[in-house]
């Protein structure tokens, strides 16, 4: 059962986002005119609340961070700085339900540097 | 004695070498500016403590010798000091004094420091993870990978605190200080601490003056309440003790809280292992003190601000697991003696400005008398004179002659 009931579809406006927790999952649902998108809610270039920094403009999500873009119609990367894929729930709408397909909560990954030892770091 | 006339004023004491200082090390802007350089740039110093980062991403920044330093707890609950100074064009990174990382400054991002002024962000290992138009801008010149923080050595030890050195090279906090903690380390670390007070000050004297009415007990005639719970036998057996590196402690005896009026036994909330009423002070080169009064922990932290300018940073301890009435009572206790309307506190402060403005920059210098001499018992001014001969050796001065070269107190008589 890894449908989820997300929301009333009626409940996000036209070109806006809004979050909502599924089960303890947090999730961004983008309405783009076409359709409806649910994504994690944070940025995957750094962790950006999306519901608060995305910009949605002729069915393109900007974080307005530093202008990273996804095609919500494609769900491709737009622009010249996106660097990442968006991670994108499959979607569906139920009468006035939306839905969303999520298995578990996708979480982005992001590099993190390894540390040098402390005596080696303070003495090289 | 008479009154003397200006020459007989200007004459040395009869005394020893080492049992007199100059004035002049408590007002020259030109020694002040040596000591941060010589002393504060070189030694451990005690920023804050553990619970005031409770959580990952908290942080707290501070001031060494005039260089900003934030201390940050990582997402692996480690905590870690960096210079709050950005490699771009040199901002201060964080200007508030304490709070989270954890959400996004207006400018960056969540979960890394950011530099509001063109955006550079950080994250809690000090590696620098954002350039605002990196490619754009340095081509492939210069990248990310060289422009990290600057980490500092940080350890957290001694019931808690969070110490940070600017020098990389400095010694262990072991062995700069864990002699001079010995006393009273089994209480401050049977279990954790946390704070419940903090204030500060800032004063026009010496932080050295300061340093000094912390290793001195005589005047414990000022403080009337010390001399109604203290005055017995075992109050003047208490013993100065010195440790290397200019530490000092001041010894224990059993205080009578219930002899002062409104006051009562601290016997009930000692802090573990510590028998009843008991009252210990460590006191740390070049200025740090940590007091313990049965149920109270009171930790003293010194900033220099100039050579007639301090700011002391004054916190109260209880521990963790204290259930809310007995933190009330804690803080009674501390607050009661040490709190800026308490007891003791002020007439402490009265004492050190009245000093600092009869020594000003500029103004003659004096001879500071720290002959007392009494076994080493509290009354003696041991501690003081084991302070400022380690203070000679970190300048190389004399402190009882400023212009001349350090030598052993014995040695410059
Ligand atoms: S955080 Fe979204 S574009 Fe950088
Ligand atoms: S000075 Fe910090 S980003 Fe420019
Ligand atoms: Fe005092």
């Amino acid at each position: 059962m890894s449908w989820r009931r997300i929301c009333a579809a009626d409940s996000v406006a036209l070109n806006s986002l809004k979050k909502f927790e599924v089960d303890g999952i947090p999730v961004v649902v983008a309405n783009y005119g076409d359709g409806f998108r649910v994504f994690p809610p944070i940025c995957p270039h750094m962790e950006e609340p999306l519901e608060e920094s995305g910009l949605i403009e002729g069915k393109v999500l900007t974080c307005t961070k530093h202008l990273w873009q996804w095609n919500l119609a494609t769900c491709q990367m737009e622009g010249t700085e996106t660097e990442k894929l968006m991670h994108f729930y499959d979607v569906k709408q139920e009468g006035d339900d939306l839905l969303a397909f999520i298995k578990s909560e996708h979480i982005y990954e992001f590099d993190e540097e390894d540390e040098m030892d402390d005596d080696d770091f303070f003495n090289s | 004695m008479p009154a003397r006339n200006h020459n007989q004023w200007k004459a040395n004491p009869p005394l020893k070498g080492g049992e007199w200082i100059d004035s002049r090390i408590y007002s020259d802007p030109e020694i002040y500016e040596q000591e941060l350089e010589d002393i504060f740039k070189k030694v451990w110093v005690p920023i804050c403590h553990e619970s005031e980062l409770p959580d990952p991403y908290d942080f707290r920044t501070a001031t060494i010798a005039r260089e900003p330093v934030v201390v940050a707890r990582g997402p692996d609950n480690v905590v870690r000091a960096f210079l709050n100074v950005c490699p771009h064009r040199g901002m201060m990174i964080e200007r508030r004094p304490s709070g989270s990382f954890e959400e996004a400054a207006p400018s960056g991002n969540p979960k890394r420091m950011t530099c509001m002024f063109h955006g550079w962000q950080y994250d809690m290992k000090g590696n620098c993870v954002y350039i605002s138009r990196e490619k754009e801008g340095y081509q492939d010149r210069l990248c990310k990978e060289d422009t990290g923080l600057r980490r500092l050595r940080c350890e957290v030890n001694f019931g808690g605190f969070i110490w940070v050195s600017l020098d990389d090279k400095v010694m262990s906090l072991e062995d700069w200080c864990g002699d001079a903690f010995k006393c009273i380390r089994k209480p401050l670390e049977a279990e954790p601490l946390e704070i419940f007070h903090y204030h500060k000050a800032v004063i026009g004297t010496n932080y050295k003056l300061w340093h000094d009415t912390n290793s001195e007990f005589y005047h414990d005639f000022m403080h009337y309440h010390n001399r109604v719970t203290g005055f017995n036998d075992a109050y003047f057996a208490r013993e100065n003790t010195a440790f290397k590196h200019g530490h000092v402690n001041v010894g224990s005896f059993e205080v009578q809280y219930d002899e002062y009026e409104g006051f009562e036994s601290r016997a009930e909330l000692s802090f573990p292992g510590l028998p009843p009423n008991q009252w210990y002070m460590v006191d740390l080169f070049p200025g740090m003190n940590f007091n313990l009064r049965g149920s109270a922990l009171r930790c003293d932290i010194v900033t220099p601000l100039g050579p007639d300018k301090v700011m002391i940073e004054f916190r109260g301890f209880g521990l963790k697991s204290d259930t809310p009435e007995e933190r009330r009572t804690r803080i009674d206790h501390h607050n009661s003696i040490w709190g800026p309307f308490g007891r003791n506190l002020h007439e402490d402060l009265i004492g050190v400005a009245g000093q600092g403005s009869a020594m000003l920059p500029g103004s003659e210098n004096r001879r500071i008398l720290h002959g007392r001499h009494e076994n080493n018992l509290i009354h003696d001014e041991v501690g003081m004179r084991h302070y400022y001969d380690e203070w000679g050796k970190w300048m190389n001065r004399l402190p009882s002659d400023p212009s001349q070269p350090y030598m052993p107190a014995e040695a410059a008589e």
